[in-house]
């Protein structure tokens, strides 16, 4: 019997002692779907570079992030919108010190299926589509039929930026269909000639239409000067500075190397100009 | 029997048959996709970029060989590269005009020749996984090879409808110049350049994936299934079994045994979401068996949804064994309690055995309940230890992840349905040892 | 049940009898005690999902949730009207129902009224792999070969569906009414085979209008009510004929072999005794595969497109609609839950309807069962 118990608490401590060893090499990334393919590259490149680094990406939007954080089950919080002020004072509750590191710029590219004729649409008129107002491609001079509304789900940080730079914070229309990430946008909007829908920079290609808003298309020139109107950066939160030197610090500044910036660009997203951070 | 009889009769006979046989044209509707696009994940036409990729990322196949396919891709594309050089070198002497919109189209062609091709000679290494190689599929490099040929140009001329697709041969766009002949040529060697040749990959289901499965496998989201199931079987069996024998064995029928009863039945009713929230709120938010998601909370989350099949297909076994071995047992001097566990348990044991067998299926196919409680959507293979305090990729959530989540949904199908192909083989040869667990018991219980 | 009393053996001492007996009795308590903890996880869950919806209650009410269609969890101020979100779950629940209920109920009696023994065990196993998929599997499906289908030739699916439907359903009302309706004409001696004909070219006609309105309609995008309730009667088909099957086999042979003698065809039978008598499993069976077509979040969350309203006109299956289970999936992400807010807790208060309707479910199909039992005797 106490053999057994010795063997038992003998293995407990092995265990803990591995788990010990391992925990300065592991990496917990959590949030938002946006940042997720930055994320996915990131973690992609280190973990080629040291082997012995691990590094796990959660696509599971932007608040969750910021609550994993807090409760301290992961070390970076990916988010595509800042932090709210009670998630603030959660964490500053729970003695966690959010600390925001800008990684990316990013534009909401309004999109169309390649068919519309669509030639641009300003805010407003984007506004008055999802709000309700305008209800067929007829009155913006396409040809006679009705508006899928897609919208990302209202669990992301994507959602919440469209609302604040589009809507105003007005509520959109009831019919509104409501998909769980990006790349689900792209594959509805792809999929149904009569739909339109928005989504990060990184996730428009040739299969979809982006249409200039406000005269303006988005590229990363236009985001990155911001003449295009729907731009916004991309967050990645950490608790406290990371300490210089730790696998922690060097993905968090991988976006400053030339390397980072061209992971950045090969997902699609804008990398950030010597000097340009806010 | 009257006309009118019989004509009730033949209706009613064919639309009873008629609707069986909805049911199994369901099913193969449903399976057959499935099992024919998922092979494809395994069994496909790989190009030689595709031996390079195993060979650079996986360290996998013969290096000299590779060496001398590479040389032959290279000796096949010179002419085409020799086009682009030339008609590069002759841009700047044309008109302004002209010059940019070539400059354009040439930057459009170059981009299509790199997804085809992989980097075109003396440039850098790009960055990502996905863009160092050409298409390592040849039906993927089919549909690059049509793009790179046609350009695709919407004609809105009709205000009435929504604008017509159509495809212009990207010839025409360099009409007179020096790279006209590129299409052709390429049309006529693209099979000479990539080699396509028949590449079964078993390696699929143990290789980890690279570069959010643009190449390699799915080992993590395995290993990550078969911890949750293996978790959630050990923790819900011993519960499930117990109280069956209990149930079965020693209970008397009365009010007590009745509200128990009917508390499993409805927890066999909750729908699986429920559950998912419960252990949200249970075991992570109020139990803290882990920081956040871990594979244990999962574990424990799945075991009640499987407690109650156990326990229903454990009475059904222990009820099954006959009365004439308790009987026996007692007979022979035995208590009941060891008349139970020496003679009704192992009698029992294949059906106890095929419940939980069939509740494996269930827990690994289940997704919901893990949301919240054990999945994420890109990690390592889990090591063993991790599980009390990691949460881990799984086969079921990650169908969803990189079926609508991924960035580029339409590149990664293979991938996908090779996914669902993994998911629904586990499922079926798990029911398909119930099933043949079950048939073995009929046979030794009639003989 | 099956416990056996016996008296202990006079052999044993006196002692040891009292220590045995007192082994059994703590084993005993043992095993109550694992099993009042298997059973009581129901408790627990129910406790949680109380304990966390009961703040939504106190922060905003339910006459909002229940009466109001605006769903806005995430605006400033934030709306939490569910009555789209609970039309939505009903419509795509109902649609699946009445396109699995005929034809699962239809594949029952096959299986246990016409099939010879070799083909039944033969067939079996397709209701068991169909049960056995996963719902993620069926919702990859949806999202991936259904949706692209049903826009491009989705009025022509429509049109099939009717066909499947309708045969089973119209063949149901042609012999049932024929059969009522005849029942007075044959006291005047004479089958009324015009009768049967003529209200078979109705049927036949209806059925005819409803595909041409289907082969009308225009399909705007391919996640829809339609899509999932499609792929939802899939899902609920194996339990419906697994237990209807069972139902329809404990019936007694006497009463098929009485029916059989009085000189009754098989669908006289089956129509005017087997089915009636095995009504409350039959009830119980559609009662289990709505049961599942509530519950099931992965297909609806891929399929359903989420559109928290209720349709235009409101049969309209052709417009996305949300649903509760894809509403508690799509939102926990963002409902954070470190600052208590109304959006976490009005989650678990829609888990907690969820759990009303699996209970009353339950409730009203054990009642079935129970009253058939006692009628029985």
């Amino acid at each position: 019997m106490h053999t057994r118990t010795i063997t038992a608490t003998l293995t407990a401590l092995a265990l803990s002692a591995v788990m010990a060893t391992h925990a300065g090499e592991e990496i917990v990334v959590d949030g938002s779907t946006t940042v997720g393919p930055i994320a996915k590259a990131f973690a992609e490149y280190l973990m080629s570079q040291h082997p012995s680094l691990r590094i796990s990406v959660s696509e599971s939007g932007s608040g969750n992030g910021a609550k994993s954080l807090i409760n301290g089950a992961c070390q970076v919080a990916t988010m595509s919108r800042p932090m709210k002020p009670q998630e603030t004072l959660a964490a500053q509750v729970k003695g966690i010190n959010p600390v925001a590191h800008i990684i990316a710029m990013d534009g909401l590219p309004i999109i169309v299926h390649p068919s519309n004729p669509l030639k641009g649409l300003t805010i407003e008129q984007a506004r008055d589509i999802y709000f309700g107002r305008i209800n067929n491609w007829q009155f913006l001079g396409g040809p006679n039929a009705r508006i899928v509304r897609i919208s990302r789900d209202t669990n992301s940080g994507t959602y919440e930026c469209f609302m604040e730079m589009v809507m105003n914070k007005t509520r959109l229309a009831n019919n509104v269909e409501y998909v769980g990430s990006n790349g689900a946008v792209r594959q509805r909007v792809m999929n149904t000639p009569a739909a339109i829908g928005y989504a990060g920079l990184g996730f428009v290609d040739a299969t979809v239409k982006a249409v200039p808003v406000n005269g303006v298309m988005p590229t990363a020139a236009t985001v990155l000067d911001n003449s295009y109107p729907l731009s916004r950066p991309l967050f990645m939160y950490t608790n406290g500075e990371p300490a210089t030197g730790t696998f922690l610090h060097a993905f968090l500044t991988l976006c400053q190397t030339p390397k980072g910036k061209e992971l950045i660009q090969a997902v699609g997203f804008v990398p950030l100009v010597e000097g340009g951070q806010q | 029997m009257t006309p009118g009889t019989r004509f009730i009769e033949r209706l009613f006979t064919a639309a009873c048959y008629g609707a069986l046989a909805v049911m199994v044209a369901a099913l193969l509707l449903l399976l057959v996709p499935i099992f024919v696009k998922g092979m494809g994940a395994l069994v496909f036409h790989g190009t030689v970029e595709y031996r390079r990729m195993r060979h650079e990322l996986f360290d996998r196949g013969d290096g000299a060989q590779l060496a001398r396919e590479q040389a032959q891709m290279q000796r096949a594309a010179q002419p085409m590269y020799a086009m682009l050089a030339e008609f590069e070198a002759a841009l700047p002497t044309n008109p302004p005009a002209v010059r940019a919109t070539q400059a354009a189209a040439l930057r459009d062609l170059q981009q299509r020749l790199r997804v085809l091709l992989g980097p075109l000679p003396g440039e850098p290494q790009p960055a990502l996984p996905r863009s160092q190689y050409g298409q390592t599929r040849w039906d993927r490099a089919q549909v690059k090879l049509h793009e790179v040929l046609y350009a695709e140009v919407w004609d809105y001329s009709n205000p009435d409808t929504m604008g017509q697709k159509m495809e212009v041969p990207r010839q025409e766009q360099f009409a007179g110049t020096a790279l006209a002949p590129l299409f052709p040529f390429l049309q006529q060697h693209t099979r000479a350049i990539l080699q396509p040749r028949l590449t079964c990959y078993w390696r699929f289901f143990t290789d980890a994936s690279r570069d959010a499965h643009f190449f390699g496998g799915i080992k993590p989201e395995l290993v990550g299934t078969l911890y949750l199931t293996l978790g959630a079987v050990l923790l819900a069996v011993p519960f499930g079994v117990l109280s069956a024998i209990y149930l079965v064995e020693f209970a008397r029928d009365g009010l007590l045994v009745r509200v128990l009863r009917m508390c499993m039945n409805t927890l066999a009713g909750v729908p699986s979401i429920v559950f998912g929230l419960f252990g949200l709120a249970c075991f992570i938010n109020t139990m803290h068996v882990s920081p956040s998601k871990s594979v244990l909370a999962g574990s424990l989350t799945l075991a009640l949804l499987i407690l109650p099949t156990i326990i229903r297909a454990a009475e059904e076994a222990l009820r099954a064994v006959p009365m004439t071995y308790r009987e026996a047992a007692i007979s022979l001097g035995a208590t009941p309690w060891y008349a139970v566990i020496s003679t009704v348990v192992p009698a029992a044991l294949p059906g106890i055995l095929t419940g939980v067998v069939i509740s494996m299926g269930r827990a690994a196919g289940e997704t919901a309940p893990i949301i919240f409680t054990a999945a994420v959507s890109v990690g390592q293979t889990l090591r063993i230890w991790d599980v009390l305090t990691q949460p881990t990729p799984v086969l079921s959530w990650n169908i969803y992840n990189v079926a609508t989540e991924h960035e580029a949904v339409d590149e990664i199908r293979h991938v996908q349905f090779g996914m669902v192909l993994a998911l629904v083989a586990l499922v079926l040869l798990l029911n398909g040892a119930a099933i043949i667990l079950r048939a073995r018991m009929a046979r030794a219980l009639k003989g | 049940m099956h416990s056996i009393n016996v008296t202990p053996s006079l052999l044993l001492s006196t002692r040891s009898r009292r220590r045995r007996r007192l082994t059994a009795a703590l084993g005993r308590a043992l095993l109550f005690g694992v099993t009042a903890v298997s059973a009581g996880a129901v408790i627990l869950i129910i406790g949680f999902i109380v304990r966390d919806a009961a703040p939504f209650v106190r922060l905003c009410g339910v006459r909002e949730f229940f009466c109001s269609t605006q769903w806005y969890p995430a605006g400033t101020p934030a709306a939490f009207g569910a009555l789209a979100i609970f039309y939505g779950t009903a419509l795509v629940t109902v649609s699946a129902a009445l396109i699995a209920v005929p034809v699962g109920i239809a594949a029952a009696v096959c299986l246990s009224e016409m099939l010879p023994f070799g083909a039944r065990q033969a067939v079996k196993p397709v209701v068991e792999i169909l049960a056995a998929i996963p719902s993620v599997v069926y919702g990859f499906f949806a999202l991936v070969v259904v949706a692209p289908l049903l826009q491009t030739h989705g009025k022509y699916l429509l049109a099939g569906l009717v066909v499947i439907v309708g045969i089973p359903l119209g063949g149901g009302v042609v012999l049932l009414t024929g059969t009522l309706l005849g029942r007075g004409a044959a006291r005047r001696r004479g089958a009324p085979t015009w009768l049967l004909g003529g209200m078979a070219a109705v049927v036949a006609a209806l059925l005819l209008a409803a595909i041409w309105q289907c082969l009308q309609v225009q399909v705007d995008s391919g996640t829809n009510a339609l899509n999932v309730a499609m792929i939802l009667a899939i899902m609920a088909l194996p339990t419906i004929v697994s237990v209807a099957e069972d139902a329809l086999q404990a019936v007694g042979r006497d009463l098929r072999e009485g029916s059989y003698a009085l000189g009754a065809s098989r669908a006289q039978t089956t129509l005017h005794v087997v089915l009636p008598a095995a009504a409350s499993g039959l009830i119980a069976a559609i009662i289990l595969g709505v049961m599942r077509a509530v519950g099931e979040t992965m297909v609806v969350w891929m399929a359903s497109g989420n559109a928290a309203q209720i349709p235009a006109p409101w049969f309209n299956l052709m417009a996305p609609v949300r649903t509760l289970t894809a509403t508690i999936a799509g939102d926990m992400g963002e409902a954070d839950q470190v600052t208590g807010s109304a959006r976490y807790h009005v989650l678990f208060f829609m888990a907690l309807c969820l759990l009303l309707i699996a209970l009353i479910c339950n409730i009203v199909s054990e009642l079935v069962i129970w009253r058939k039992h006692k009628a029985l005797g």
